[in-house]
């Protein structure tokens, strides 16, 4: 790694920092500008409820409450929940991180697994049946919503097939402990990597027929290579320049997919918990969960820049 | 016709190649038969698109699409390379045939180290033993005078120059000792010096190796520096193969003496213009019928529009395409005194109103024939 590659990161690792900063100021001021509050539904009024607002600093002025958080924040204290009352914010989130991360991670595998071999086969085998039938296939995969697939495979393999074999062989549409087994896993990390493996199909595909064309290719070709060496090592390594361009909203594809997917499959993660610290005014999580997502993304982009300077060498920071 | 003392190394029968487009098949390359003996140095010119690259992509079979070779035989060995499979094909580019293209920089993959890619060339067949392939790498670097060699293998493509990426390039066609060296274009993207140096990169190797050279160009001063025999080509065909000398001192097609007289020269009259063939190489999806130079050429016949010559021999080991011939050209036509090298200016000859010939039944012909013949 230079120097250069190093001022970089630090640069970008700044911005990301800017970045935190703006994004749970707007997601603070905003939340606590909602109706109602977190005690609402829990049946506390009047005396004891001006007590709670007190014992939890909700009844000064937003900017003092915000300030409060950041000094908290920076020590790694995101404060306490307001729904569950007592519980720590940092590690809840990073547990349901960690949780949203397998998920996420395993339909970034579905995403580049299913979308690069797709596109690649494609490329080669251009104008052919196998090219059809795999462009159409990428073309359901991002036209289609992620919760139809959802809901269509809890149809298939749960109900459809548990019926069909008395039990025996059926799809568990239920999530049973923290983390999901393999297979509770496939579907849901299915769901949401089919979308976007669709436009990694699409992108490799059309990448790759450019690269087939290059001079370099027919060198490789003439000095006698095989043609799986002259498919991966030289085209595909070529045609990954404009694929992890796209990487990045990838990346966003997926978390957008991970809060919808976690609704439909009681998967106890960020996406789930998102959808609920609104409901419920939680408002610490809700800012907790917010800040993670925009970390997320900050830092995959960043991944997604560094990724560029190995996979091509003309590429310096 | 006996052309060399040893039994050549490659064939070439009747080869002919097509790309067949939405307009129509382009016919690249139609009927050319050559022989290659080993240790020879065969110099094959021409203008751009007269087919010399296809010749070469089609020894390797790599023609890509919507090309394909469409007859003929390229006898390696023996071996008819078109028929053979496509892994003993594979076995044979690179290991026994190697090819070197134009364009250096998009000839070389941009994101794989020089010294792999090298090395690469090498490990894909087993003619080198594997723990020799990075030290002979290196010393092939060397060999080429790429400086500084054991540092540079590291490098990628876009950290060399020019005339440093044409070395990898040698350097990785001949790193595993091939018979064959086809070099497509070598020097032409490069300047003046590093011309002469990879020039005399290539007639090192053909000396000290016995390295037989097919140098494709379009530029007949590397011709003259590197090949002891020429084959002309134009419009697809071969117009005359001759020994380097012949070709240069009695040129007997009108195409060959065109393009030689249309040389610039250090030694020429300052304000005299430079002469040029007029006109362009001929539509290869409906070319004209005859002889395809025939809107080209001041010594045209009545028959060069009807019948296309065969290569007859015109002296010892020479031959040419042509119903005139220069020799008879010089006699009746004056060609030595031309001033005016316009279409059929020496012979007076003008292309007839209506087409001619058997062709005119033919759909294709008909309506593209008139035309070629008005530009004239």
């Amino acid at each position: 790694m230079t120097r250069g590659t190093l001022i970089y990161i630090v640069q970008r690792l700044a911005i990301i920092v800017l970045t935190l900063l703006v994004v749970s100021f707007v997601v603070f001021v905003v939340v606590h500008a909602l109706p109602g509050n977190a005690f609402i539904s829990q049946r506390v009024h009047g005396r004891s409820l001006q007590l709670l607002l007190h014992e939890y600093g909700l009844d000064q002025p937003v900017l003092i409450q915000y300030w409060n958080f950041l000094k908290g924040a920076i020590h790694g204290d995101l404060g306490v929940s307001l729904y569950i009352r007592g519980e720590q914010v940092t590690p809840l989130v990073l547990r349901e991180l960690s949780v949203s991360c397998e998920l996420g991670g395993a339909a970034l595998i579905v995403t580049i697994g299913l979308g690069m071999t797709f596109g690649v086969l494609a490329a080669i085998r251009q104008n052919t049946w196998v090219d059809y039938l795999l462009t159409t296939l990428a073309v359901v995969g991002y036209t289609v919503p992620s919760f139809v697939i959802a809901g269509l495979g809890i149809m298939i393999f749960a109900n459809f097939l548990g019926s069909v074999t008395g039990g025996a062989i059926a799809y568990s549409p239920v999530w049973t402990g923290t983390y999901g087994t393999i297979g509770e896993l496939w579907l849901p990390a299915l769901s949401i990597g089919l979308y976007t493996s669709g436009q990694i199909t699409r992108i490799t595909r059309a990448s790759m027929l450019e690269v087939i064309q290059q001079d370099y290719i027919r060198t490789a070709r003439a000095k006698g290579l095989r043609e799986w060496v002259v498919t991966l090592r030289h085209a595909l390594r070529n045609a990954l320049v404009p694929v992890i361009s796209i990487l990045g909203t990838t990346v966003v594809g997926i978390l957008v997919g991970v809060l919808v997917i976690e609704n439909i499959f009681g998967i106890p993660g960020l996406g789930k918990e998102f959808v609920e610290s609104i409901l419920q005014h939680d408002y610490n999580v809700t800012v907790g969960v917010f800040t993670i997502f925009a970390l997320l993304i900050g830092l995959s982009n960043l991944a997604v820049d560094l990724i560029y300077t190995v996979v091509d060498p003309r590429i310096r920071y | 016709m006996t052309r060399s003392v040893s039994d050549p190394v490659l064939e070439v029968r009747g080869l002919s190649t097509s790309f067949f487009t939405d307009d129509g098949e382009v016919k690249a390359v139609r009927d050319v038969s050559f022989d290659l003996a080993a240790g020879e140095t065969l110099g094959i010119v021409g203008e751009s698109g007269c087919g010399k690259s296809v010749t070469a992509l089609s020894i390797l079979g790599l023609v890509a699409r919507p090309g394909r070779v469409v007859a003929g035989e390229i006898l390696f060995k023996g071996r008819d390379l078109l028929s053979i499979g496509r892994e003993e094909l594979r076995q044979i580019r690179g290991r026994d045939i190697a090819m070197i293209f134009q364009d250096p920089l998009s000839s070389l993959n941009p994101v794989h180290r020089i010294g792999a890619q090298i090395e690469e060339a090498m490990r894909a067949h087993d003619k080198i033993a594997p723990r020799e392939v990075r030290p002979r790498g290196l010393d092939l670097l060397r060999q080429v005078h790429v400086p500084d060699s054991a540092r540079r293998v590291r490098d990628y493509p876009h950290q060399f120059s020019g005339g440093m990426r044409q070395r990898v390039m040698i350097a990785m066609g001949l790193s595993n000792r091939p018979e064959i060296l086809i070099a497509d274009e070598p020097t032409t993207a490069l300047d003046v010096t590093v011309q002469a140096q990879i020039l005399q990169l290539l007639r090192d190797l053909n000396r000290d190796l016995g390295t037989s050279i097919i140098l494709i160009t379009h530029n007949l001063g590397v011709v003259a520096g590197l090949c002891k025999r020429v084959i002309v080509m134009y419009a697809g065909e071969i117009v005359e193969e001759g020994s380097t000398e012949q070709i240069f001192d009695s040129p007997q097609h009108p195409y060959t003496w065109s393009l030689l007289r249309s040389l610039p020269r250090v030694d020429a009259d300052r304000h005299e213009r430079l002469r040029s063939i007029e006109g362009l190489p001929p539509d290869l999806i409906a070319p004209p019928q005859g002889c395809k130079f025939n809107p080209r050429c001041p010594f045209r016949l009545e028959r060069c529009f009807s019948e296309d010559p065969e290569l007859e021999p015109v002296g010892d080991g020479h031959i040419a395409a042509c119903w005139v011939t220069m020799k008879r050209a010089y006699a009746e036509m004056g060609a030595g005194s031309l001033v005016d090298t316009g279409p059929g200016a020496a012979s007076g000859v003008r292309p007839p109103i209506a087409p001619v010939g058997p062709d005119l039944s033919e759909p294709e012909g008909q309506g593209l024939a008139p035309e070629a013949h008005d530009r004239d």
